[in-house]
């Protein structure tokens, strides 16, 4: 057997360049959050102080638990815009639930279970009606607003459980509970995106359907797994929000599709589809809870957040264009 | 008009692409006024040809000369403006516009700004009254048939004085009625002094139009005859004479058990196919471009429906309804495009290797990643593939290497069926060898192979039986090289 040819030239730098990309990203969103934080904690007599420092770490969490989910679907090349009224609406369902007498874990369990049928509804429009995902999550971002609105007539559902709100207020070990509700949710999808066959199979997905459908790969089972985990998670941080803020409101969670969109991409995600991991869009929610948190501290008109946030994304996208090869 | 000169004249022109030759050697002159008709086998380097006369390619060396002086085109709009224009196969322009605004494309009739709509209607109908094509100036172009569309392109080529137009393969998507319109139009624009390039494989269609004849192969201009002094027997001897270079690469192989035999199977771009495929032989499929061999093959594999007939493995029938039972009696495809079909070019080369045998690294659902490592390490020196390593995305390798990528995942899985569907297009020799090489390790490990090829020497070299199609069905069936290049090449165009 002839000697195995370790190449060198072209595309052993350019193998060497895109693991270096990804590194550094992370190291750069990292260094990024250390310096706004530093910066926060000498500017701000408010924000070092441990009642504001859990707080972000409260809202962090809620948009990393959605951003991990987004994540799994931009990975297949989709996107999943009604990240944020399936917030809205599980909160109202599962604080409708709780008021009708169903058991804290009972009704959290239904609630996880509607977020599975809502993604199962939109991987059906994706898959079967042949419906791009911008237009079926569209679609069902809209209509679950009103779904919610109806439900509640508009009206805030108060008087919850005790011992639900203390899920997301409480701490243990001395660590806030929602942040290890993300770490209980970053570590199985990580072992699920690197480890584990399926994993493999939504790279393959979302680089090449065609090449991935003529090796054997289930396409359309594939699809259906990544947009029920994103609408999952989802549903899973409309019910941590509604225990943080003890009340069901069907208006929670507006605009936090593009919060969970915007953490992912700025995680390293590519829209384009094959890229993504799950330490990115953590660090991406951290980032953007940071600013959010820091604009008010900081008494910037909170409207200026937006656009610091559209810019960032354009900064990295634009990042991402650069390191790809030009065909 | 130039006195004397030839309108259009290719000096010594050469194309390369990173290395290889598509063009080489190329002195051609287009006579003013003349319909000069080009004719070659897929991949003798006709469609290079056609881009470097409309500036979609610049030549490698050489240079062009347009009545007599030296024209080097920067774009097709350079081109444009001297008045050469070409109508593809594949019709370029956009179907949610009417008929008369396509026409009018990049060129629209306009005052202080504001579109005359209706002007550009009432001219385009005029125009295309005049041509004698029974098609509506405001019908939206995407619902008339290819056919139609087709002779929109040509309308709106003639609307603009052209003085040189090309037309690749046109008739390829036309009915006979809407064939002797184009032509009708051919002619008149020919009265009306513009010279015509004609490109196609219908030899009879040729000898209708053309005056001179020009026969491209393996990208060697071979020969320029006047259609009244040829034949369409010498024609096709220039077309499939081959190069003494060429030799390939084949290994005699014991045939055994029967694998695959299909019964009048039928689907979607081809019907009533019936063959049968053996352990330890090859069996070519050689056809024109859409004579249905890839529909068939990808309907073998599970990717469409068929709507008739039978499939047997191995003498039982069985239901092939998706990709996933092709796989696992032991079916591989390796299919016509690597880029779109074949890899997932953003991810690794060991990924791509492991692709279809995820479910065998690990257990549990869980991928065991060493095992992994060692699989694509296997595959990489196995079949030499030229990487510096398993992580490295497929898109940085060459093609040919691309190419063993695609074999050596199939060859993981342990399959009996290999299908390749043009293997070698796009590959150099060297690599051209190495994947013939890897036909005969798979032949004496006992797999059958089914190969389709455009290029006949190779599937005529290959193949222990060899399968011609045209247009979807199977008209011809030979032994090892039993029948004359020019009876196959005859058989697959239908002369």
């Amino acid at each position: 057997m002839p000697e195995p040819l370790v190449a060198v030239g072209a595309p052993a730098v350019a193998a060497r360049r895109r693991l270096r990309f990804a590194f550094l990203l992370n190291l750069t969103l990292l260094g990024l959050l250390g310096l706004m934080w530093a910066g926060l904690s000498l500017g701000t007599d408010s924000f070092a102080t441990f009642g504001n420092f859990t707080n972000l770490l409260r809202q962090g969490s809620i948009w990393a638990i959605m951003a991990v989910g987004q994540t799994f679907v931009i990975i297949t090349a989709g996107i999943d815009l009604s990240a944020g009224a399936v917030v809205g609406v599980a909160g109202t369902v599962v604080a409708l639930l709780m008021k009708s007498g169903v058991p804290v874990p009972l009704a959290i369990l239904a609630t996880l279970g509607f977020g599975v049928a809502v993604g199962w509804v939109h991987a059906f429009g994706i898959v079967r009606m042949g419906l791009p995902p911008f237009i079926m999550t569209l679609a069902s971002l809209t209509a679950l607003r009103g779904i919610g609105l109806l439900m509640t007539n508009g009206q805030t559902i108060a008087g919850l459980p005790a011992e639900f709100s203390a899920l997301a207020r409480d701490s243990s070990f001395g660590i806030p509970n929602l942040f290890l509700a993300v770490i209980a949710v970053a570590v199985p999808c990580h072992l699920l995106l690197h480890h584990s066959r399926w994993g493999r199979h939504l790279y393959a997905v979302g680089s090449n359907r065609e090449a991935a459908r003529l090796s054997g790969i289930r396409v359309t089972r594939v699809l259906y797994l990544a947009y029920i985990l994103s609408a999952t998670l989802s549903a899973l941080a409309g019910i941590l929000t509604t225990a943080r803020i003890g009340i069901g409101v069907a208006t929670t969670g507006d605009g936090w599709e593009l919060q969970a969109i915007a953490s992912s991409v700025i995680g390293g995600a590519s829209l384009f589809g094959a890229v993504g991991s799950v330490p990115g869009p953590l660090l991406g929610a951290m980032l953007l809870t940071t600013i959010n948190n820091g604009a008010n501290l900081l008494n910037i008109n909170p409207f200026w957040q937006r656009i610091v946030t559209g810019g960032l994304i354009v900064a990295i996208v634009y990042l991402d264009q650069l390191r790809r090869p030009k065909r | 008009m130039a006195d004397g000169y030839p309108l259009f004249e290719l000096v010594g022109i050469e194309k390369r692409f990173t290395g290889t030759y598509a063009l080489k050697g190329i002195d051609l002159a287009f006579e003013p006024g003349e319909v000069h008709a080009i004719a070659g086998e897929n991949g003798a380097g006709k469609s290079t040809l056609i881009k470097l006369l409309t500036g979609a390619h610049q030549p490698s060396a050489g240079g062009l000369r347009w009545e007599g002086r030296p024209v080097a085109f920067r774009g097709p709009g350079d081109a444009l403006a001297l008045g050469i224009n070409a109508v593809h196969q594949e019709v370029v322009a956009c179907p949610h516009l009417s008929v008369a605004a396509n026409l009018y494309l990049g060129d629209e009739r306009a005052r202080h700004g504001f579109l005359r709509k209706r002007a550009m209607l009432h001219e385009g109908q005029r125009l295309l009254d005049r041509l004698g094509f029974a098609i509506r100036a405001e019908a939206t172009l995407g619902d008339l048939t290819i056919g139609q569309q087709q002779l929109v392109a040509t309308a709106r080529a003639a609307h603009r004085g052209v003085r040189f137009l090309i037309f690749d393969e046109p008739t390829g998507y036309l009915t006979r009625q809407e064939t002797e319109q184009l032509f009708r139009l051919i002619r008149a624009l020919n009265a009306d002094g513009a010279t015509i390039v004609y490109i196609s494989h219908r030899l009879e269609e040729i000898f209708e139009l053309a005056d001179r004849v020009t026969v491209l192969r393996d990208g060697r201009l071979v020969s320029t005859r006047r259609t009244a002094e040829t034949s369409e027997r010498e024609l096709i001897r220039d077309m499939v004479a081959r190069p003494i270079e060429e030799l390939h690469y084949k290994r005699a192989v014991p045939v055994g058990e029967k694998l695959l035999e299909t019964r009048s199977l039928s689907g979607p771009g081809f019907a009533d196919i019936s063959l049968t495929v053996r352990r330890g032989e090859i069996v070519g499929l050689y056809g024109l471009i859409g004579a249905g061999r890839s529909e068939f093959v990808t309907t073998l594999f599970g990717r469409h429906r068929s709507t008739g007939g039978e499939i047997l493995w191995q003498d039982a029938p069985v239901a092939i309804r998706r990709e996933v039972d092709a796989i696992t009696l032991g079916m591989a495809l390796v299919p016509e495009s690597r880029r779109d079909q074949g890899l997932c070019l953003n991810l690794g080369v060991g990924f791509n290797l492991a692709l279809p045998s995820y479910d065998r690294l690990g257990r549990f659902g869980l991928v065991d990643r060493g095992a992994e490592r060692v699989l694509a390490r296997r595959q990489i020196d196995r079949l030499n593939i030229v990487a510096p390593g398993p992580g490295i995305h497929a898109e940085a390798l060459s093609g040919g290497n691309q190419q063993k990528i695609v074999v050596g995942k199939w060859l993981e899985r342990g399959a009996r069926l290999f299908i390749f569907d043009e293997p070698t297009v796009g590959v150099d020799v060297g690599t051209k060898s190495e994947i013939y090489r890897v036909f005969a390790d798979l032949l004496d490990a006992g797999a059958g192979i089914i190969l389709i090829s455009s290029y006949l020497p190779e599937v005529y070299d290959l193949s222990d039986r060899l399968v011609v199609f045209r247009g979807g069905r199977t008209v011809a069936e030979h032994g090892w090289k039993t029948a004359e290049v020019e009876t196959i090449l005859t058989e697959a165009i239908g002369a």
